[in-house]
């Protein structure tokens, strides 16, 4: 049953923020970074275990010859270079097909199992490693830090702590081991006496080891703090930049809000005098039909004012990505355009020329035709009476069309041209020479042109009548989809109609 | 003659629209609000609904009351819908005119606010001759 419109109810406004279930929570055990970030880091993390795997085999060739690393003071080795060298290429062969169907199948997870495995599987070769090359007498055991460093980029710190202590109860569990007498100590040195002099003074191996873990833990600390910080500033970022999103959404929202509710009155007023000037109301004086004249042309100014300063507003406010760019022959636009002014002209007494050959470029139809009527309208409104507009448009072998506006009008003066591009600037010339006007029409061009990073060249000289020229960049069709030439060759054919 | 039916939230603007349309010969019924217009369109079909596009307690009700009478409501499927908006219809806000008739935007044309009355009766007198051409409701 629908509950009672009538009933008593209440509402209470929600704060600011209230119910923004983005709002990260911080210190949540969840990846950093998104999936498919991490499967890219996965591939990357792949890529550096082949030069590990390299340098294995390198060692492990270098061993083959008996004398070669004896002569720089180390023990040659073969078994366990080639045996670590096979493991991690098996591994980076499961981990990269792993990917790969991770990435075909498009899954929201698995490229965390892939990393956390990744490093499971070098910490325990590594300290492999670590053992024949000398857990105490050298530094390879510092390797470990590039897996705690990688797991503070790719994890949260508790799981990159987790990496921290897995390696050091690794390194320690070797160092005991050893210690104890369970594993018998290998190392990389021909010469034993450093690790002799290690295992006669057991404050020595102590003081190796707990400096290693230390450091290690460190380097943890501060790794995954400045990670941590640099995370929560591209969170700061993703946030701004989706507030920025909605706010650009509510924009456009508050636009076709704000069209309404000024063309809406408007548009009452208007029928209603068109409804008294053709006698539906019965027949009026002289007098009362002038006013009403009046008024009628003042709305028709009002209309279109409201019209450039909607088209200026939506223009600026609309994102370039989202336009649709379609084929677009300049010839069939500047057509249609100077089918629309037409009137104009012949209310104003100027001719309209055109010499219009097929000129094919890639832009937004609406675009196109917005630049061209007010260049057009312009070029008519500031004619002569008895003038001439020409437009004109033609292909350029190697490069984008050209367009070209001309009228021999009042023409603009060389030290006012450089602003007639600014939005409501009018020159002196011309509010006395055509009032009606709102002076957004080229801010409209200069939009439409940069947009489509159309070149405009304004040639004018007062009293003669100024040419804008336009170069439109060279067309990429093949870049816009097969649809879209369908919807552009709809376009026009619906807009004759 | 034919019977319209003007759906439109303002008063002043319908009733002008609707004189140029009684002056051209044709039976005009004004509706306010869109449910209305629904109940009155099921007790006598108009020939041609004359249609605003935001209403005031829904920005969209006129798309709505336009889906309704193409894909919805049996007994007024097929009638010509003029849609009449003062949203800037053809950039980059809203719909063109490849949008008409389809399933988006099912109505037979649209004018945009402030429209001239003159033009509003030609519009009217082009569908409706559409619409005996194409035989009722199988027009769209």
């Amino acid at each position: 049953m629908p509950p009672d419109p009538h009933r008593k109810s209440s509402y209470e406004l929600p704060l600011a923020g209230d119910g923004r279930p983005e709002e990260r929570v911080r210190g949540r055990a969840t990846p950093y970074l998104s999936e498919s970030l991490l499967l890219r880091s996965a591939v990357w993390f792949c890529r550096l275990r082949w030069i590990a795997v390299v340098v294995l085999l390198v060692f492990g060739i270098l061993g083959l010859f008996p004398t070669w690393l004896p002569r720089i003071g180390l023990r040659a080795h073969t078994e366990w270079p080639f045996g670590a060298a096979a493991v991690l290429t098996m591994a980076n062969v499961v981990f990269l097909v792993n990917v790969q169907r991770l990435t075909r199948a498009s899954v929201s997870h698995g490229a965390e199992t892939n990393l956390w495995a990744q490093i499971i599987v070098d910490l325990l070769v590594l300290t492999v490693v670590v053992h024949y090359m000398g857990s105490l007498e050298t530094y390879v055991g510092f390797a470990y830090l590039f897996h705690i460093v990688l797991a503070c980029i790719f994890f949260p710190r508790l799981w990159s702590f987790l990496v921290t202590a897995v390696a050091c109860v690794l390194y320690v569990g070797c160092v005991v081991l050893e210690e104890t007498g369970v594993l018998s100590v290998a190392g990389i040195y021909a010469d034993a006496t450093l690790r002799d002099h290690m295992d006669r003074v057991p404050g020595t191996s102590l003081l190796n080891v707990t400096w290693a873990t230390v450091t290690w833990i460190v380097v943890w600390y501060l790794t995954s703090h400045l990670s941590a910080m640099v995370r929560d500033r591209d969170d700061e970022l993703a946030r701004t930049n989706r507030r920025l999103l909605e706010a650009q959404e509510a924009k456009t929202q508050h636009m076709l809000l704000t069209t309404h509710e000024l063309k809406t009155p408007f548009a009452a007023v208007d029928a209603n005098v068109q409804a008294l000037l053709k006698g539906y109301c019965g027949p009026l004086p002289r007098e009362a039909r002038g006013v009403l004249i009046r008024i009628g042309i003042r709305c028709r100014r009002l209309a279109g004012q409201i019209h450039e300063m909607l088209q200026l507003a939506n223009l600026q406010s609309t994102d370039e990505e989202l336009l649709r760019r379609v084929p677009v022959d300049l010839a069939d636009v500047l057509r249609w355009c100077t089918a629309q002014v037409r009137p104009l002209a012949e209310d104003r007494g100027v001719v309209l020329d055109e010499n219009l050959e097929p000129a094919r470029t890639v832009a937004v139809n609406e675009q196109m035709k917005m630049l061209f009527s007010n260049l057009l309208s312009n070029a008519i409104v500031y004619s002569h009476r008895g003038g001439r507009v020409e437009a004109r448009c033609a292909p350029v072998p190697g490069d984008g069309p050209t367009a070209t506006i001309e009228d021999h009008g009042i023409g603009i003066a060389a030290n006012k041209i450089s602003r007639i591009f600014d939005a409501h600037y009018r020159t002196d010339e011309a509010v006395w020479h055509h009032q009606e006007a709102t002076g957004l029409g080229l801010a409209i061009v200069r939009h439409v042109a940069q947009t489509h990073h159309i070149r405009v060249r304004v040639e004018s000289e007062p009293g003669v009548g100024t040419k804008f020229l336009l170069q439109f960049p060279a067309a990429e069709q093949t870049a816009v989809p097969a649809e879209r030439q369908e919807e552009a060759e709809d376009g026009l054919s619906d807009d004759r109609g | 003659m034919a019977y319209l039916m003007i759906v439109d939230d303002d008063e002043d603007f319908a009733n002008a629209a609707a004189m140029e349309l009684r002056d051209a010969g044709h039976e005009v019924a004004i509706e306010l609000r869109p449910h209305s217009a629904v109940e009155s369109m099921e007790k006598r079909r108009p020939d041609l609904v004359i249609l605003d596009v935001m209403f005031p307690e829904d920005i969209s009700a006129g798309f709505e009351l336009a889906r309704t009478i193409r894909h919805e409501n049996e007994r007024l499927r097929g009638i010509p819908i003029l849609m009449l908006t003062a949203v800037n219809q053809r950039f980059p806000l809203g719909f063109g005119s490849a949008d008409v008739g389809g399933d988006w935007l099912p109505v037979a044309a649209f004018l945009e606010k402030p429209v001239d009355l003159g033009m509003l009766r030609d519009k009217v007198s082009a569908l409706l001759c559409k619409e005996d051409a194409d035989g009722g409701d199988e027009a769209f």
